[in-house]
């Protein structure tokens, strides 16, 4: 048990020393970053306080890894999915921008033109 | 009223046949000007056009066809424009038929011009995969819009003023030829398709291979169907 203790551990340290650094060279938003420091602080709590895995047992009904397994599964789904609307949302404005540059860098050429001319 | 129609022309990497399709818009007349959106290109696509006397939009980045003709809508619905021509620029749509597309737009109140491959036959040769594929959307828009579209796919279109406003807030991206047909009908735009004899791709090859053709289709057909159920 004190072995894999330390081996989850291990993970969430290496996790949040990795988000940390991430945030550090500017790589990850701090927006994005909080979720991911929640999720390294919930795998060190794990390790710290292996009894809390029956006590969410007792309190969800799952009592197979399996069960815990899905409910990592969705999660990670719906992380997915976040991220997709993220990019989606990111792709848009960034059409909208390059789109807005090009017809005002247009009229910028046009007006010097009609300055010189 | 003067007529002023934009022909927009949307090109990414296009540098051998960009200047011939722009002299050929100018040939048309006075009414007629040549706006190329130059889609991010890395060769001299931006400059040529520029030195045959065409307005050029620089794309900081390249946002593919749709976003590219959407910016030159854009360009159209700022600069008080009675309508707009789509145009490649890889020289294949005959320009000297710009014309006869704004008179149909024109003089049979439509919304939108589609200047189709199929309707008469042409001498413009295209290949067996693509006709099936082709037919194959037309019959999806059929079942699904009632819409009698037989080359949903072709860019050479011409579209009024209304349509130039509602489709330069709202176009589709990937693949807008057969997508804006749906949005089309959700605005109910009177659509006309006419025929048009079409040339064979000069330059560069044609952006769909047969390769991927299959993946296409099931794109388009995919990007289609969820565009019957977009809030526009």
């Amino acid at each position: 048990m004190l072995r894999m203790q330390i081996f989850v551990g291990l993970i969430s340290l290496a996790f949040f020393l990795l988000t940390f650094e991430f945030i550090r060279k500017r790589i990850l938003r701090e927006e994005y970053a909080i979720l991911w420091l929640f999720t390294s602080l919930f795998i060190a709590i794990l390790s710290l306080w292996p009894q809390m895995v029956p006590l969410i047992s007792k309190i969800t009904g799952f009592y197979y890894i399996t069960a815990l397994l899905l409910i990592v599964t969705v999660f990670l789904i719906a992380m997915l999915m976040h991220f997709s609307i993220v990019i989606s949302r990111i792709k848009d404005t960034n059409k909208e921008l390059t789109q807005r540059y090009g017809l005002l860098e247009l009229r910028v050429r046009e007006m010097e033109q009609n300055m010189s001319g | 009223m003067k007529q002023r129609v934009a022909v927009i022309v949307p090109a990414y990497n296009e540098e051998y046949t960009i200047g011939g399709v722009v002299r050929n818009i100018k040939a048309l007349g006075e009414g007629y000007h040549a706006i190329v959106i130059n889609d991010n290109s890395n060769d001299q696509t931006s400059l040529i056009a520029r030195q045959e006397g065409a307005v050029v939009i620089d794309l900081a980045c390249n946002l593919g066809i749709g976003g590219a003709v959407q910016t030159g809508f854009r360009y159209a619905a700022a600069n008080e424009y009675n309508a707009c021509v789509q145009v490649d620029g890889d020289g294949q749509h005959p320009t000297d038929e710009i014309p006869y597309l704004f008179k149909t737009l024109v003089e049979e109140k439509c919304d939108l011009v589609i200047g189709s491959r199929f309707i008469v036959k042409t001498d413009y040769d295209i290949s067996c995969m693509r006709k099936i594929g082709i037919q194959i959307i037309s019959l999806f828009l059929r079942l699904s819009t009632g819409m009698s579209i037989k080359d949903p796919t072709s860019g050479f279109r011409a579209i009024n003023m209304k349509a130039i406003g509602l489709f330069a807030k709202e176009y589709p991206q990937d693949f807008p030829e057969p997508e804006s047909l749906i949005f089309a009908h959700k605005y109910r735009f009177k659509v006309k398709e006419v025929s048009i004899e079409m040339k064979n791709r000069m330059h560069g090859t044609s952006s769909i291979t047969s390769i991927k053709a299959g993946y296409y289709m099931i794109k388009v057909l995919l990007a289609m169907f969820i565009a019957l159920f977009k809030k526009l």
